[in-house]
């Protein structure tokens, strides 16, 4: 018997195990299917599967015309959605041509950097639900998350009166201007949220379980994130400080002061990190805004009253992209001359982002498997589209 | 490497932990028994239910059947059928999908004669799918049930005007 | 004679017993409620909710049972008995006041343990005879877990029963007369921390319910099972953790020793606190890994509680 004993124990192999992760499982965000071959408990190979969601939002957009349509793409990445529609918003502008107010431009900032914060907090939640699951500390960090993010609900309520579904963004400028005392409110909400986001900072980067479960798991270097595309908190958890908002200033965001944390090893707990302090980085740019906002118009367009008479050139072409919470978001408009878009394209964030999920889970164990899907934060409404 | 974190951090991390929960044990809950206790609605609420006002002088409704709404919504629910008689424009007939609204607003910001407005309260279950289809009988009544929200066409039209000057500038 | 009273004493307990497991789950319920800021149950019952558990019942009970069709039919029904016949067991050594006990046993403690541990082949079973790959991996973690765990738990539980030179409950108890064995300097705190850690192991809870892992593998064992046969994996789990509770008061806060109060009540206000301490835990930590909690085990509590028990019995040697 030469064979040395390490020999003989890899020769017995059990095979693997084809497991069939999805479309309904309760971690995978939504309507998400995962291919996994398991070699005992650790991820060997895994093809994501997806279009489990898809709406054919770009192809309903030929039919309507531009006005109806930021109410539609609200419905698109159903956790950010002034965001969406900021982008296909912007992207108007420029293939017809309207300047948007100052004001407008300011209550835009206002809202998307508020659903900005409402996002991450689902998204920190969700993540402790990957990691605790529901019968556990996992679902206490969850339902403390929502209870915050209910408080911004509120506020966007309050604002333009539905909770989530906001329609603030209409072509030429916004919808709704702030009540009186709006300020007063935004700035409870900003002393008691940066209240809580500092206890769960301290609770969570101090916990050595949520350290051991995040440390060095999913690793993704720079260069694999800028192959697939990947953006937003994903890419900066890596180290690039790349973000729309500081590089293409779109919205008056060129008169606001942040920083943009940064990662350092791209692993699960610096995506975490990186989104638990741009909850911080919104909020002051939140108060930033109420601070500096400028009087005048809404509205740069006269009030609308047809769907008809915004009639960008033939031939215009027009790409926007915005810092959605996931990424750049990016709308891509093509007319004809008529009142509905010849072609319209979403470049989105969430489905660049789990173009990673093949790279990077082979070699994990699947409860990372879990914790790394959780930490990339897609939203399938927005890679189905 | 991940940095390694002392004995004396993790315990004082595991005893923050467990005295957060407890903190949170005493706090009052925030949960709203929805049907015993109500939110307040704020004022520019617009997820419920709409009406067709009235005009509260003469009494005529507000409708003139323009068809504005009908052309702008986006999930193309509302049918205007428009008849003309002494003088004006009537909506003969005019049916709302409840069932695939999309709560946007649009109808509420088009229209001229601030007939359709939505109101402060929320669509009252129905039984029967056939009784989210308001026709312009439940519509006129609806008027009697909520009051309008914030919003109405010729509010939302003065809000967007944009100054001449501020325009130019 | 003897058996009829025999029979008739250990109905009335299992009658309690699965009584106080129902209102155990309405606890949990309005103790995580709480602290998540929800409200719990609520309206079953108003305005606590106290009608909860019965309508559950009902409500399980009315569910259809649903065996898989590829499923190992014997296994599949005999795992949910299983569970629960064990883990009610278990009550039956366990003193309820200072003097009365169903069955008084010289071993009581070394039989608890080995019931406690017997649950792993319902886990098992349960998740071999359903067919299902998820149901798969969580019985064999689960029996991993448990098995690994059962190490530390029994090391730890000995301190006492060297502290007390004897593995009688009622010697444990009388042992305590003077001080609880929890504050015992050192030896008695590491022990029960240990003996919690391990307890909360082997009975699945937060931060260790990794063979339930619900984000992973679903809800792993039982992710085939329906109706009532869910709802009695459910029982055996509540049981256990009574069980597991009321253990943890006897040996380690002296049992129904107390001033003023009668035993019995003692017991039970010792029991409710466990039980509520192992709650706190469960809702306030996430889950460790597989490997990490193996990876705790060996590295860490195996050798502790070895160490530990060494020191028990130097103590009580050189002291006696």
């Amino acid at each position: 018997m030469e064979g040395n004993v390490e020999e003989r124990v890899i020769e017995r192999d059990f095979g693997e195990l084809a497991l069939n992760m999805g479309p309904q499982h309760p971690s995978t965000h939504g309507v998400f299917r995962l291919k996994l071959h398991l070699r005992g408990e650790t991820v060997v190979s895994v093809v994501p599967d997806i279009g489990y969601l898809h709406r054919g939002v770009e192809k309903l957009s030929e039919t309507l015309d531009y006005d109806m349509l930021p109410p539609i793409y609200e419905r698109d990445d159903y956790l950010s959605p002034t965001a969406n529609s900021l982008a296909f918003v912007l992207a108007v502008e420029k293939l017809a041509d309207k300047e948007p107010t100052k004001r407008a431009n300011y209550l835009r900032v206002l809202t998307a950097e508020l659903q900005r914060v409402s996002s991450h907090l689902v998204a920190i939640g969700t993540f402790g639900l990957d990691l605790g699951g529901s019968m556990g500390g996992g679902a206490t960090l969850f339902l403390y998350c929502f209870r915050d993010r209910e408080k911004v609900l509120d506020l966007m309520e309050s604002l333009t009166g539905t909770r989530f579904h906001t329609n603030m963004n209409q072509i030429g400028g916004v919808r709704y201007d702030v009540y009186p005392n709006f300020d007063k409110d935004v700035l409870k909400l900003k002393d008691y949220l940066e209240k809580q986001v500092n206890e769960y900072r301290t609770v969570l980067e101090t916990n050595p379980i949520f350290l051991e479960r995040t440390r060095d798991v999913g690793i993704v270097t720079p260069e694999l994130a800028k192959e697939v595309g990947a953006s937003g908190p994903v890419l900066r958890a890596t180290g690039v400080s790349y973000d729309i908002r500081k590089n293409k200033p779109y919205s008056s965001y060129e008169d606001f002061d942040f920083n943009l944390p940064v990662g350092t090893r791209g692993d699960v707990f610096d995506r975490y990190l990186v989104r638990i302090m741009e909850i911080s980085e919104s909020l002051s740019i939140v108060t930033q805004v109420i601070e500096g906002l400028p009087e005048g118009p809404i509205n740069s367009r006269k009030p609308l009253k047809s769907a008809l008479l915004l009639k960008p050139p033939k031939g215009a072409e027009a790409y926007a992209a915005v810092e959605s919470p996931r990424g750049e978001l990016g709308m891509y408009v093509l007319s004809d001359g008529s009142s509905k878009p010849y072609r319209l394209k979403i470049r989105s964030p969430s489905f660049s982002n789990i173009a990673l999920i093949p790279e990077i889970l082979p070699g994990h164990l699947i409860a990372d498997a879990v914790a790394i899907l959780g930490s990339l934060d897609p939203v399938f409404g927005d890679v189905d589209r | 490497m991940p940095k390694k974190v002392s004995k004396i951090r993790l315990i004082q991390a595991i005893i923050f932990s467990l005295w957060v929960t407890f903190k949170n044990l005493f706090r009052k809950p925030v949960t709203v028994q929805y049907p015993l206790e109500k939110r307040p609605i704020p004022d520019r609420w617009r997820a419920g239910t709409f009406a067709l006002t009235t005009d509260k002088e003469t009494g005529d409704e507000n409708c003139i059947g323009c068809k504005l709404c009908e052309r702008i919504c986006p999930s193309d629910i509302i049918i205007v059928e428009l008849e003309k008689h002494s003088g004006r424009g009537w909506a003969k007939t005019f049916i709302l999908d409840l069932q695939a609204c999309i709560q946007c607003e649009l109808c509420v910001q088009v229209c001229p004669t601030d007939a359709i407005v939505m109101l402060r309260g929320l669509a009252t279950p129905v039984a029967n799918r056939q009784d989210y289809i308001l026709d312009k009988e439940k519509l006129m009544e609806n008027e009697k049930l909520f009051e309008a929200a914030w919003a109405a066409g010729l509010k939302l039209q003065k809000l967007h005007e944009p100054k001449q000057t501020e325009v130019k500038s | 004679m003897i058996y009829i009273q025999g029979l008739v004493q250990s109905a009335i307990l299992l009658g309690a017993i699965l009584g106080i497991v129902a209102y155990l789950t309405w606890l949990e319920r309005k103790f995580s409620g709480r602290l998540q800021s929800r409200v719990g149950p609520y309206l079953v019952g108003r305005p606590h909710g106290w009608l909860q558990p019965i309508a559950d019942g009902l409500k399980l009970i009315s569910k259809e049972d649903i065996t898989p069709s590829r499923a190992d039919r014997l296994l599949f029904n005999l795992a949910p008995a299983w569970i629960v016949v064990v883990s009610l067991l278990g009550f039956a050594f366990l003193p309820l006041t200072a003097n009365w006990v169903l069955v008084n046993m010289d071993l009581g403690l070394l039989y608890f343990t080995a019931i406690g541990s017997l649950l792993v082949i319902g886990v098992f079973a349960a998740g071999w005879a359903s067919n299902n790959k998820y149901a798969l991996l969580s019985s064999l973690r689960s029996a991993a877990q448990i098995v690994a765990y059962e190490v530390p738990l029994l090391l730890s539980l000995l301190v006492p029963a060297i502290l007390a030179g004897s593995l009688d409950f009622k010697d444990i108890i009388e042992a305590q007369e003077s001080y609880w064995f929890i504050t015992f300097p050192v030896i008695g705190q590491i022990s029960f921390l240990i003996f919690l850690l391990a307890a909360l192991a082997e009975s699945n809870k937060m931060p260790f319910d990794l063979s339930e892992a619900e984000s992973e593998l679903i809800a792993g064992f039982n992710i085939e099972y329906s109706g009532m046969k869910f709802a009695y994996f459910y029982l055996g789990e509540y049981a256990h953790l009574m069980a597991v509770s009321l253990l943890v008061s006897i040996v380690f806060f002296g049992g129904p020793l107390g001033p003023l109060l009668p035993g019995g009540l003692w017991i039970a206000i010792k029991t409710l606190a466990v039980f509520l301490g192992i709650l706190w835990i469960r809702w306030s930590f996430l889950r460790i890994r597989i490997d990490q909690l193996m990876m705790l085990n060996w590295k860490i509590l195996t050798p502790i509680s070895f160490i530990n028990l060494l020191l028990a019995g130097l103590w009580v040697s050189l002291n006696l």
